[in-house]
Protein backbone atom coordinates (compact mmCIF):
# COMPACT_ATOMS: atom_id res chain seq x y z
CA UNK A 1 0.00 0.00 0.00
CA UNK A 2 1.54 3.24 -1.11
CA UNK A 3 1.30 6.15 1.29
CA UNK A 4 -1.31 8.73 0.46
CA UNK A 5 0.00 12.10 -0.62
CA UNK A 6 -1.07 15.12 1.34
CA UNK A 7 -2.20 16.77 -1.90
CA UNK A 8 -4.60 13.88 -2.58
CA UNK A 9 -6.12 14.30 0.85
CA UNK A 10 -6.44 18.04 0.46
CA UNK A 11 -7.85 17.85 -3.06
CA UNK A 12 -10.57 15.36 -2.11
CA UNK A 13 -11.62 17.61 0.75
CA UNK A 14 -11.84 20.51 -1.69
CA UNK A 15 -13.96 18.45 -4.09
CA UNK A 16 -16.18 17.47 -1.18
CA UNK A 17 -16.62 21.13 -0.31
CA UNK A 18 -17.62 21.94 -3.89
CA UNK A 19 -20.23 19.18 -3.78
CA UNK A 20 -21.44 20.53 -0.46
CA UNK A 21 -21.80 23.98 -2.03
CA UNK A 22 -23.72 22.65 -5.03
CA UNK A 23 -27.17 24.30 -5.09
CA UNK A 24 -29.19 21.28 -3.99
CA UNK A 25 -32.89 21.54 -4.57
CA UNK A 26 -35.42 20.67 -1.89
CA UNK A 27 -35.59 16.98 -2.69
CA UNK A 28 -31.83 16.90 -3.14
CA UNK A 29 -31.24 18.08 0.40
CA UNK A 30 -33.21 15.08 1.69
CA UNK A 31 -30.81 12.53 0.18
CA UNK A 32 -27.63 14.63 0.10
CA UNK A 33 -24.80 12.85 1.90
CA UNK A 34 -22.50 14.73 4.25
CA UNK A 35 -19.67 14.89 1.71
CA UNK A 36 -17.12 16.48 3.96
CA UNK A 37 -17.87 14.16 6.90
CA UNK A 38 -17.50 10.98 4.83
CA UNK A 39 -14.35 12.15 3.08
CA UNK A 40 -12.69 13.43 6.23
CA UNK A 41 -13.64 10.29 8.15
CA UNK A 42 -12.25 8.08 5.38
CA UNK A 43 -8.92 9.84 5.50
CA UNK A 44 -8.95 9.80 9.28
CA UNK A 45 -9.09 6.02 9.23
CA UNK A 46 -7.00 5.50 6.08
CA UNK A 47 -4.27 8.06 6.60
CA UNK A 48 -4.16 9.17 10.23
CA UNK A 49 -0.76 10.73 9.58
CA UNK A 50 -2.44 13.42 7.42
CA UNK A 51 -5.90 13.77 8.82
CA UNK A 52 -6.50 14.26 12.52
CA UNK A 53 -9.42 15.46 14.58
CA UNK A 54 -8.41 19.03 13.87
CA UNK A 55 -8.94 18.57 10.14
CA UNK A 56 -12.34 16.95 10.66
CA UNK A 57 -13.25 19.81 12.96
CA UNK A 58 -12.22 22.27 10.26
CA UNK A 59 -14.35 20.39 7.71
CA UNK A 60 -17.28 20.78 10.10
CA UNK A 61 -16.58 24.48 10.35
CA UNK A 62 -16.72 24.74 6.56
CA UNK A 63 -20.10 22.99 6.61
CA UNK A 64 -21.27 25.50 9.21
CA UNK A 65 -20.24 28.37 6.98
CA UNK A 66 -21.83 26.78 3.93
CA UNK A 67 -25.16 26.14 5.62
CA UNK A 68 -25.18 29.42 7.51
CA UNK A 69 -25.96 27.65 10.78
CA UNK A 70 -24.57 28.56 14.18
CA UNK A 71 -20.77 28.62 13.87
CA UNK A 72 -19.38 25.52 15.57
CA UNK A 73 -22.41 23.21 15.49
CA UNK A 74 -21.23 20.90 12.74
CA UNK A 75 -17.63 21.33 13.87
CA UNK A 76 -18.54 19.99 17.31
CA UNK A 77 -20.46 16.99 16.01
CA UNK A 78 -17.81 16.21 13.39
CA UNK A 79 -15.03 16.19 15.96
CA UNK A 80 -17.00 13.93 18.32
CA UNK A 81 -17.72 11.55 15.44
CA UNK A 82 -14.06 11.64 14.46
CA UNK A 83 -13.05 10.79 18.02
CA UNK A 84 -15.42 7.83 18.11
CA UNK A 85 -13.90 6.63 14.85
CA UNK A 86 -10.34 7.25 15.86
CA UNK A 87 -10.37 5.38 19.16
CA UNK A 88 -11.30 2.21 17.23
CA UNK A 89 -9.05 2.97 14.26
CA UNK A 90 -6.71 -0.02 14.85
CA UNK A 91 -9.67 -2.39 15.10
CA UNK A 92 -11.68 -0.82 12.28
CA UNK A 93 -9.00 -1.47 9.68
CA UNK A 94 -9.06 -5.15 10.71
CA UNK A 95 -12.86 -5.46 10.59
CA UNK A 96 -14.52 -7.20 7.69
CA UNK A 97 -16.87 -5.26 5.49
CA UNK A 98 -20.09 -5.85 7.42
CA UNK A 99 -18.61 -5.05 10.79
CA UNK A 100 -17.12 -1.89 9.36
CA UNK A 101 -20.41 -0.81 7.79
CA UNK A 102 -22.31 -1.37 11.00
CA UNK A 103 -19.87 0.83 12.81
CA UNK A 104 -20.07 3.47 10.05
CA UNK A 105 -23.87 3.52 10.30
CA UNK A 106 -23.42 4.11 14.01
CA UNK A 107 -20.98 6.95 13.37
CA UNK A 108 -23.07 8.71 10.71
CA UNK A 109 -26.24 8.23 12.74
CA UNK A 110 -24.49 9.59 15.79
CA UNK A 111 -23.50 12.74 13.93
CA UNK A 112 -27.04 13.32 12.68
CA UNK A 113 -28.53 12.78 16.13
CA UNK A 114 -26.06 15.19 17.69
CA UNK A 115 -26.85 17.87 15.12
CA UNK A 116 -30.53 17.29 15.66
CA UNK A 117 -30.13 17.70 19.42
CA UNK A 118 -28.20 20.94 18.97
CA UNK A 119 -30.85 22.26 16.59
CA UNK A 120 -33.65 21.22 18.93
CA UNK A 121 -31.96 23.12 21.75
CA UNK A 122 -31.95 26.16 19.49
CA UNK A 123 -35.70 25.81 19.01
CA UNK A 124 -36.02 24.02 15.68
CA UNK A 125 -38.73 21.49 15.01
CA UNK A 126 -38.39 17.75 15.07
CA UNK A 127 -37.54 16.56 11.54
CA UNK A 128 -39.48 13.67 10.01
CA UNK A 129 -38.15 10.21 9.14
CA UNK A 130 -36.48 11.33 5.91
CA UNK A 131 -33.88 12.93 8.13
CA UNK A 132 -32.20 9.52 8.41
CA UNK A 133 -31.98 8.90 4.65
CA UNK A 134 -28.60 10.61 4.13
CA UNK A 135 -26.99 7.82 6.18
CA UNK A 136 -27.63 5.50 3.22
CA UNK A 137 -26.16 7.96 0.74
CA UNK A 138 -23.23 8.41 3.14
CA UNK A 139 -22.55 4.68 2.87
CA UNK A 140 -22.78 4.85 -0.94
CA UNK A 141 -20.28 7.69 -0.92
CA UNK A 142 -18.05 5.59 1.32
CA UNK A 143 -18.15 2.84 -1.32
CA UNK A 144 -17.10 5.37 -3.97
CA UNK A 145 -14.20 6.44 -1.78
CA UNK A 146 -13.16 2.79 -1.39
CA UNK A 147 -13.30 2.21 -5.14
CA UNK A 148 -11.10 5.23 -5.78
CA UNK A 149 -8.66 5.14 -2.92
CA UNK A 150 -8.74 1.50 -1.81
CA UNK A 151 -9.94 -0.41 1.18
CA UNK A 152 -8.74 0.71 4.59
CA UNK A 153 -5.11 -0.34 4.71
CA UNK A 154 -4.11 -2.82 7.36
CA UNK A 155 -0.94 -2.06 9.25
CA UNK A 156 2.19 -3.65 7.82
CA UNK A 157 3.56 -6.60 9.63
CA UNK A 158 6.85 -5.48 11.06
CA UNK B 1 12.53 -4.73 6.84
CA UNK B 2 12.95 -3.41 10.30
CA UNK B 3 14.21 0.11 10.81
CA UNK B 4 15.99 1.30 13.88
CA UNK B 5 14.85 4.20 15.99
CA UNK B 6 17.83 6.30 14.91
CA UNK B 7 16.68 6.18 11.30
CA UNK B 8 14.26 8.68 9.83
CA UNK B 9 10.84 7.04 9.56
CA UNK B 10 8.20 8.05 7.06
CA UNK B 11 4.97 8.86 8.85
CA UNK B 12 3.08 5.92 7.37
CA UNK B 13 5.86 3.52 8.25
CA UNK B 14 6.23 4.46 11.86
CA UNK B 15 4.69 2.07 14.40
CA UNK B 16 1.03 2.74 15.04
CA UNK B 17 1.49 4.04 18.56
CA UNK B 18 3.57 7.03 17.43
CA UNK B 19 1.48 8.51 14.71
CA UNK B 20 -1.10 10.47 16.52
CA UNK B 21 0.71 13.34 18.18
CA UNK B 22 -1.40 14.49 21.12
CA UNK B 23 -3.81 11.89 22.48
CA UNK B 24 -7.12 11.86 20.57
CA UNK B 25 -9.06 12.54 23.74
CA UNK B 26 -7.16 15.73 24.57
CA UNK B 27 -7.55 16.85 20.97
CA UNK B 28 -11.27 16.15 21.18
CA UNK B 29 -11.57 18.11 24.41
CA UNK B 30 -9.73 21.04 22.88
CA UNK B 31 -11.85 21.17 19.75
CA UNK B 32 -15.10 20.57 21.64
CA UNK B 33 -14.29 23.50 23.92
CA UNK B 34 -13.36 25.61 20.92
CA UNK B 35 -16.60 24.90 19.10
CA UNK B 36 -18.70 25.42 22.22
CA UNK B 37 -17.06 28.80 22.75
CA UNK B 38 -17.64 29.67 19.11
CA UNK B 39 -21.29 28.69 19.32
CA UNK B 40 -21.75 30.81 22.42
CA UNK B 41 -20.02 33.79 20.84
CA UNK B 42 -21.92 33.39 17.60
CA UNK B 43 -25.26 33.13 19.36
CA UNK B 44 -24.80 35.94 21.86
CA UNK B 45 -22.36 38.44 20.37
CA UNK B 46 -21.66 39.92 17.02
CA UNK B 47 -17.89 39.32 16.82
CA UNK B 48 -17.98 36.38 14.47
CA UNK B 49 -20.09 37.96 11.75
CA UNK B 50 -16.99 39.55 10.26
CA UNK B 51 -15.22 36.17 10.22
CA UNK B 52 -18.25 34.71 8.51
CA UNK B 53 -18.10 37.47 5.91
CA UNK B 54 -14.45 36.80 5.10
CA UNK B 55 -14.92 33.07 4.87
CA UNK B 56 -17.94 33.43 2.68
CA UNK B 57 -16.07 35.80 0.38
CA UNK B 58 -13.26 33.23 0.20
CA UNK B 59 -15.75 30.46 -0.55
CA UNK B 60 -17.43 32.47 -3.29
CA UNK B 61 -15.23 31.18 -6.17
CA UNK B 62 -15.94 27.60 -5.06
CA UNK B 63 -19.62 28.41 -4.92
CA UNK B 64 -19.50 29.66 -8.50
CA UNK B 65 -17.73 26.45 -9.56
CA UNK B 66 -20.31 24.38 -7.72
CA UNK B 67 -23.29 26.08 -9.31
CA UNK B 68 -21.75 26.08 -12.81
CA UNK B 69 -23.36 22.78 -13.95
CA UNK B 70 -26.78 24.12 -13.00
CA UNK B 71 -26.10 27.35 -14.89
CA UNK B 72 -25.05 25.44 -18.01
CA UNK B 73 -28.08 23.23 -17.82
CA UNK B 74 -30.34 26.25 -17.66
CA UNK B 75 -28.52 28.01 -20.50
CA UNK B 76 -28.79 24.96 -22.75
CA UNK B 77 -32.45 24.72 -21.89
CA UNK B 78 -32.97 28.37 -22.82
CA UNK B 79 -31.07 27.93 -26.06
CA UNK B 80 -33.29 25.10 -27.22
CA UNK B 81 -36.58 26.79 -26.40
CA UNK B 82 -38.64 26.25 -29.49
CA UNK B 83 -39.79 28.97 -31.81
CA UNK B 84 -43.39 28.02 -31.28
CA UNK B 85 -43.09 28.34 -27.55
CA UNK B 86 -41.58 31.82 -27.89
CA UNK B 87 -44.41 32.99 -30.13
CA UNK B 88 -46.97 31.67 -27.68
CA UNK B 89 -45.25 33.36 -24.78
CA UNK B 90 -44.98 36.61 -26.70
CA UNK B 91 -48.68 36.52 -27.45
CA UNK B 92 -49.50 35.84 -23.81
CA UNK B 93 -47.27 38.67 -22.63
CA UNK B 94 -48.86 41.10 -25.07
CA UNK B 95 -52.29 40.20 -23.78
CA UNK B 96 -51.15 40.59 -20.22
CA UNK B 97 -49.62 43.96 -21.11
CA UNK B 98 -52.92 45.11 -22.52
CA UNK B 99 -54.81 44.12 -19.39
CA UNK B 100 -52.18 45.70 -17.15
CA UNK B 101 -52.21 48.94 -19.12
CA UNK B 102 -55.95 49.25 -18.73
CA UNK B 103 -55.57 48.75 -14.99
CA UNK B 104 -52.73 51.27 -14.86
CA UNK B 105 -54.88 53.97 -16.40
CA UNK B 106 -57.24 53.67 -13.48
CA UNK B 107 -54.28 53.60 -11.11
CA UNK B 108 -53.09 57.02 -12.30
CA UNK B 109 -56.43 58.58 -11.47
CA UNK B 110 -56.65 56.83 -8.12
CA UNK B 111 -53.07 57.83 -7.34
CA UNK B 112 -53.78 61.49 -8.03
CA UNK B 113 -56.89 61.31 -5.91
CA UNK B 114 -54.96 59.62 -3.12
CA UNK B 115 -52.27 62.30 -3.13
CA UNK B 116 -54.93 64.97 -3.07
CA UNK B 117 -56.73 63.39 -0.13
CA UNK B 118 -53.48 62.92 1.76
CA UNK B 119 -52.59 66.58 1.37
CA UNK B 120 -56.08 67.47 2.60
CA UNK B 121 -55.51 65.39 5.73
CA UNK B 122 -51.89 66.63 5.92
CA UNK B 123 -50.53 63.11 5.80
CA UNK B 124 -47.22 62.11 4.27
CA UNK B 125 -46.87 61.30 0.62
CA UNK B 126 -47.05 57.57 -0.01
CA UNK B 127 -43.70 55.89 -0.08
CA UNK B 128 -42.93 54.02 -3.26
CA UNK B 129 -40.00 51.76 -2.41
CA UNK B 130 -37.08 51.17 -4.72
CA UNK B 131 -36.23 47.60 -5.48
CA UNK B 132 -33.34 45.45 -6.62
CA UNK B 133 -33.84 42.36 -8.72
CA UNK B 134 -32.37 39.25 -7.16
CA UNK B 135 -32.00 35.71 -8.38
CA UNK B 136 -32.62 32.68 -6.17
CA UNK B 137 -29.38 30.70 -6.02
CA UNK B 138 -30.50 27.78 -3.90
CA UNK B 139 -33.10 26.79 -1.38
CA UNK B 140 -30.78 26.54 1.59
CA UNK B 141 -28.43 23.71 2.48
CA UNK B 142 -29.74 23.22 5.98
CA UNK B 143 -32.81 20.99 6.24
CA UNK B 144 -33.70 22.69 9.52
CA UNK B 145 -34.25 26.24 8.34
CA UNK B 146 -36.55 27.92 5.83
CA UNK B 147 -33.96 29.98 4.05
CA UNK B 148 -33.30 30.82 0.43
CA UNK B 149 -30.09 32.39 -0.84
CA UNK B 150 -30.07 35.24 -3.33
CA UNK B 151 -27.24 36.36 -5.57
CA UNK B 152 -27.22 39.92 -4.23
CA UNK B 153 -25.14 40.95 -1.22
CA UNK B 154 -23.57 43.87 0.56
CA UNK B 155 -21.72 44.75 -2.66
CA UNK B 156 -25.11 45.54 -4.13
CA UNK B 157 -26.18 47.65 -1.11
CA UNK B 158 -28.37 44.98 0.43
CA UNK B 159 -28.85 45.34 4.17
CA UNK B 160 -30.43 42.98 6.69
CA UNK B 161 -34.11 43.65 7.26
CA UNK B 162 -35.11 44.39 3.68
CA UNK B 163 -38.33 42.84 2.47
CA UNK B 164 -38.28 40.37 -0.41
CA UNK B 165 -41.30 40.00 -2.70
CA UNK B 166 -42.16 38.22 -5.91
CA UNK B 167 -44.86 39.21 -8.36
CA UNK B 168 -47.55 37.57 -6.25
CA UNK B 169 -46.68 38.61 -2.73
CA UNK B 170 -44.25 38.73 0.15
CA UNK B 171 -41.58 36.02 0.21
CA UNK B 172 -39.64 36.97 3.33
CA UNK B 173 -37.03 39.20 4.81
CA UNK B 174 -33.26 39.44 4.39
CA UNK B 175 -31.66 38.21 7.59
CA UNK B 176 -27.99 37.80 6.79
CA UNK B 177 -25.88 39.54 4.19
CA UNK B 178 -22.62 38.30 2.71
CA UNK B 179 -20.47 40.24 0.25
CA UNK B 180 -21.97 38.55 -2.82
CA UNK B 181 -24.99 36.71 -1.51
CA UNK B 182 -27.70 37.17 1.07
CA UNK B 183 -30.00 34.89 3.03
CA UNK B 184 -33.75 35.37 3.03
CA UNK B 185 -35.80 33.94 5.87
CA UNK B 186 -39.18 32.94 4.49
CA UNK B 187 -42.37 34.23 6.08
CA UNK B 188 -43.21 30.62 6.98
CA UNK B 189 -40.17 30.43 9.27
CA UNK B 190 -40.94 30.17 12.95
CA UNK B 191 -38.73 33.14 13.81
CA UNK B 192 -40.43 35.57 11.47
CA UNK B 193 -43.63 37.49 12.06
CA UNK B 194 -45.24 39.97 9.74
CA UNK B 195 -47.81 42.70 10.44
CA UNK B 196 -50.86 42.10 8.30
CA UNK B 197 -54.29 43.45 7.58
CA UNK B 198 -57.33 41.65 6.29
CA UNK B 199 -57.96 43.22 2.93
CA UNK B 200 -61.74 43.01 3.23
CA UNK B 201 -62.24 44.86 6.53
CA UNK B 202 -58.78 46.30 7.33
CA UNK B 203 -58.56 44.36 10.58
CA UNK B 204 -54.97 44.43 11.77
CA UNK B 205 -53.06 41.49 13.20
CA UNK B 206 -49.67 39.85 13.19
CA UNK B 207 -49.00 36.60 11.37
CA UNK B 208 -46.38 34.15 12.57
CA UNK B 209 -44.67 31.47 10.52
CA UNK B 210 -45.33 27.86 11.41
CA UNK B 211 -42.15 26.28 10.10
CA UNK B 212 -42.24 23.01 8.21
CA UNK B 213 -45.96 23.07 7.52
CA UNK B 214 -45.55 26.06 5.17
CA UNK B 215 -48.44 27.95 6.70
CA UNK B 216 -48.93 31.13 8.71
CA UNK B 217 -50.68 31.35 12.04
CA UNK B 218 -52.60 34.38 13.29
CA UNK B 219 -52.84 33.99 17.06
CA UNK B 220 -54.53 36.25 19.61
CA UNK B 221 -57.64 36.98 17.59
CA UNK B 222 -60.87 36.33 19.52
CA UNK B 223 -63.30 33.68 18.31
CA UNK B 224 -65.85 36.35 17.43
CA UNK B 225 -63.50 38.09 15.02
CA UNK B 226 -64.79 38.95 11.57
CA UNK B 227 -62.65 36.70 9.41
CA UNK B 228 -63.63 34.11 6.79
CA UNK B 229 -61.96 31.34 4.89
CA UNK B 230 -60.68 32.88 1.67
CA UNK B 231 -59.91 36.28 3.15
CA UNK B 232 -56.79 37.82 1.68
CA UNK B 233 -54.17 39.09 4.08
CA UNK B 234 -52.03 42.04 3.00
CA UNK B 235 -49.19 43.83 4.74
CA UNK B 236 -50.39 46.67 6.94
CA UNK B 237 -47.16 48.64 6.68
CA UNK B 238 -46.98 49.64 10.32
CA UNK B 239 -43.52 48.19 10.81
CA UNK B 240 -41.85 50.36 8.19
CA UNK B 241 -40.21 47.32 6.60
CA UNK B 242 -42.92 45.97 4.35
CA UNK B 243 -44.74 48.60 2.29
CA UNK B 244 -48.49 48.53 2.89
CA UNK B 245 -50.74 46.49 0.64
CA UNK B 246 -48.54 43.58 -0.45
CA UNK B 247 -50.32 40.26 -0.58
CA UNK B 248 -49.17 37.83 2.10
CA UNK B 249 -51.52 34.91 2.50
CA UNK B 250 -55.01 33.52 2.09
CA UNK B 251 -56.95 32.20 5.07
CA UNK B 252 -57.52 28.48 4.59
CA UNK B 253 -58.83 27.26 7.90
CA UNK B 254 -60.48 28.69 11.01
CA UNK B 255 -60.84 26.49 14.08
CA UNK B 256 -62.84 27.67 17.06
CA UNK B 257 -62.56 25.60 20.18
CA UNK B 258 -64.64 25.87 23.34
CA UNK B 259 -61.76 25.96 25.76
CA UNK B 260 -59.78 28.73 24.07
CA UNK B 261 -60.78 32.39 23.87
CA UNK B 262 -58.77 32.70 20.67
CA UNK B 263 -59.51 31.35 17.23
CA UNK B 264 -56.93 29.20 15.49
CA UNK B 265 -56.52 30.77 12.07
CA UNK B 266 -54.34 29.05 9.49
CA UNK B 267 -53.41 30.70 6.22
CA UNK B 268 -51.37 29.73 3.22
CA UNK B 269 -48.77 32.10 1.76
CA UNK B 270 -49.57 33.48 -1.68
CA UNK B 271 -46.06 33.99 -3.01
CA UNK B 272 -44.73 30.85 -4.66
CA UNK B 273 -41.22 30.66 -3.32
CA UNK B 274 -40.42 27.32 -4.84
CA UNK B 275 -41.53 28.25 -8.32
CA UNK B 276 -39.71 31.46 -9.03
CA UNK B 277 -36.25 32.26 -10.12
CA UNK B 278 -36.37 36.03 -9.64
CA UNK B 279 -37.50 38.09 -6.68
CA UNK B 280 -37.51 41.78 -5.81
CA UNK B 281 -35.57 43.10 -2.82
CA UNK B 282 -37.28 46.25 -1.58
CA UNK B 283 -35.32 49.11 -0.07
CA UNK B 284 -36.26 50.03 3.48
CA UNK B 285 -38.05 53.38 3.15
CA UNK B 286 -36.05 56.32 4.46
CA UNK B 287 -37.56 57.59 7.66
CA UNK B 288 -39.06 61.00 7.06
CA UNK B 289 -37.66 63.77 9.24
CA UNK B 290 -40.09 63.78 12.13
CA UNK B 291 -40.45 67.00 14.08
CA UNK B 292 -37.09 68.24 15.30
CA UNK B 293 -38.76 69.46 18.49
CA UNK B 294 -39.54 65.97 19.73
CA UNK B 295 -36.00 64.81 20.25
CA UNK B 296 -36.58 62.95 23.47
CA UNK B 297 -39.61 61.12 22.17
CA UNK B 298 -39.21 57.55 20.99
CA UNK B 299 -39.28 57.41 17.22
CA UNK B 300 -42.49 55.81 16.05
CA UNK B 301 -42.53 53.24 13.25
CA UNK B 302 -41.98 54.97 9.97
CA UNK B 303 -44.90 54.70 7.71
CA UNK B 304 -47.01 56.82 5.49
CA UNK B 305 -50.23 55.60 7.04
CA UNK B 306 -48.94 56.01 10.55
CA UNK B 307 -49.62 59.73 11.04
CA UNK B 308 -53.14 59.41 9.89
CA UNK B 309 -53.84 56.36 11.99
CA UNK B 310 -52.24 57.89 15.02
CA UNK B 311 -54.42 60.94 15.08
CA UNK B 312 -57.45 58.76 14.53
CA UNK B 313 -56.47 56.37 17.28
CA UNK B 314 -55.80 59.33 19.53
CA UNK B 315 -59.29 60.66 19.12
CA UNK B 316 -60.69 57.18 19.46
CA UNK B 317 -58.87 56.65 22.68
CA UNK B 318 -60.30 59.81 24.14
CA UNK B 319 -63.81 58.85 23.11
CA UNK B 320 -63.61 55.26 24.18
CA UNK B 321 -61.86 55.81 27.48
CA UNK B 322 -65.18 55.60 29.34
CA UNK B 323 -66.74 52.83 27.23
CA UNK B 324 -63.86 50.55 26.43
CA UNK B 325 -62.69 48.19 29.16
CA UNK B 326 -59.56 47.34 27.18
CA UNK B 327 -57.89 50.57 26.08
CA UNK B 328 -55.52 50.43 23.16
CA UNK B 329 -52.24 49.28 24.60
CA UNK B 330 -50.23 48.60 21.49
CA UNK B 331 -49.20 52.24 21.06
CA UNK B 332 -47.85 53.27 24.44
CA UNK B 333 -46.42 56.61 23.36
CA UNK B 334 -49.71 57.96 22.17
CA UNK B 335 -50.62 59.79 25.36
CA UNK B 336 -47.79 62.23 24.95
CA UNK B 337 -48.85 63.24 21.45
CA UNK B 338 -51.43 65.58 22.95
CA UNK B 339 -48.74 68.08 23.70
CA UNK B 340 -47.18 67.71 20.29
CA UNK B 341 -48.33 70.62 18.10
CA UNK B 342 -47.80 68.69 14.86
CA UNK B 343 -49.96 65.82 15.98
CA UNK B 344 -52.72 68.19 17.01
CA UNK B 345 -52.50 69.92 13.65
CA UNK B 346 -52.84 66.57 11.97
CA UNK B 347 -56.30 66.15 13.43
CA UNK B 348 -58.19 68.37 11.10
CA UNK B 349 -61.75 69.13 12.17
CA UNK B 350 -63.46 67.11 9.40
CA UNK B 351 -61.30 64.10 10.15
CA UNK B 352 -62.08 64.16 13.84
CA UNK B 353 -65.80 64.45 13.33
CA UNK B 354 -65.67 61.58 10.91
CA UNK B 355 -63.85 59.40 13.33
CA UNK B 356 -66.26 60.37 16.06
CA UNK B 357 -69.10 59.02 14.01
CA UNK B 358 -67.15 56.01 12.98
CA UNK B 359 -66.10 55.07 16.45
CA UNK B 360 -69.54 55.37 17.96
CA UNK B 361 -70.94 53.33 15.11
CA UNK B 362 -68.52 50.52 15.56
CA UNK B 363 -68.05 50.55 19.29
CA UNK B 364 -71.57 50.59 20.63
CA UNK B 365 -73.42 47.84 18.77
CA UNK B 366 -70.54 45.40 18.67
CA UNK B 367 -68.67 45.57 21.93
CA UNK B 368 -66.95 42.22 21.45
CA UNK B 369 -64.77 43.35 18.56
CA UNK B 370 -61.22 44.06 19.70
CA UNK B 371 -60.26 47.69 20.24
CA UNK B 372 -57.50 47.67 17.67
CA UNK B 373 -59.88 46.64 14.92
CA UNK B 374 -61.69 49.93 15.22
CA UNK B 375 -58.72 52.06 14.42
CA UNK B 376 -58.26 51.21 10.78
CA UNK B 377 -61.94 50.91 10.00
CA UNK B 378 -62.87 54.28 11.43
CA UNK B 379 -61.66 56.65 8.71
CA UNK B 380 -63.26 54.50 6.01
CA UNK B 381 -66.80 55.17 7.20
CA UNK B 382 -68.08 58.67 6.51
Amino acid sequence: MKPVKFSTFFFTLLVGLVFQLYPWSNSGVIIRPDFLLVIALYWLLQAPYHCNIGWVWFAGLLVDLATGSLLGQHALTFSITAFLGLIYQRRLVLFNRWQLHLYLIFLFGMQRILIMLLKLFAGSEMPDWTYGLPIISDLILWQIMIVWFGELSRPKKL
Amino acid sequence: MLKGIHQQLDPHESPAFFIQGPRPFSRLMFFCALSLVMMAIDARFDYLSQVRQWFSAALHPLEIVASAPNEWGRNINTYFTSHNQLIQENFKLKQQGLIDNAALQRLATVDAENVHLRTLLSGDAPIIPKATLGEVMHMGRDPFSNIITLNRGSRHDITPGQAVVDEQGVVGQITRVYPFTSEVTLITDKKLSIPIQIERNQLRAIAFGEGKRNTLDIPYLPTSVDIKVGDKLVTSGIDGVYPAGLAVAVVTQIKQSQDSPFAKIVSRPIAGVNNHKHVLILKIPESPAINPVTDNKPVLPRNNAQHLDQSVVDVLQKNNAAVDPHPVTELPSLDSTDTDPAAVNAITPPASTQTNNGSTNTATPNSTSPPNSQAPTAPERP
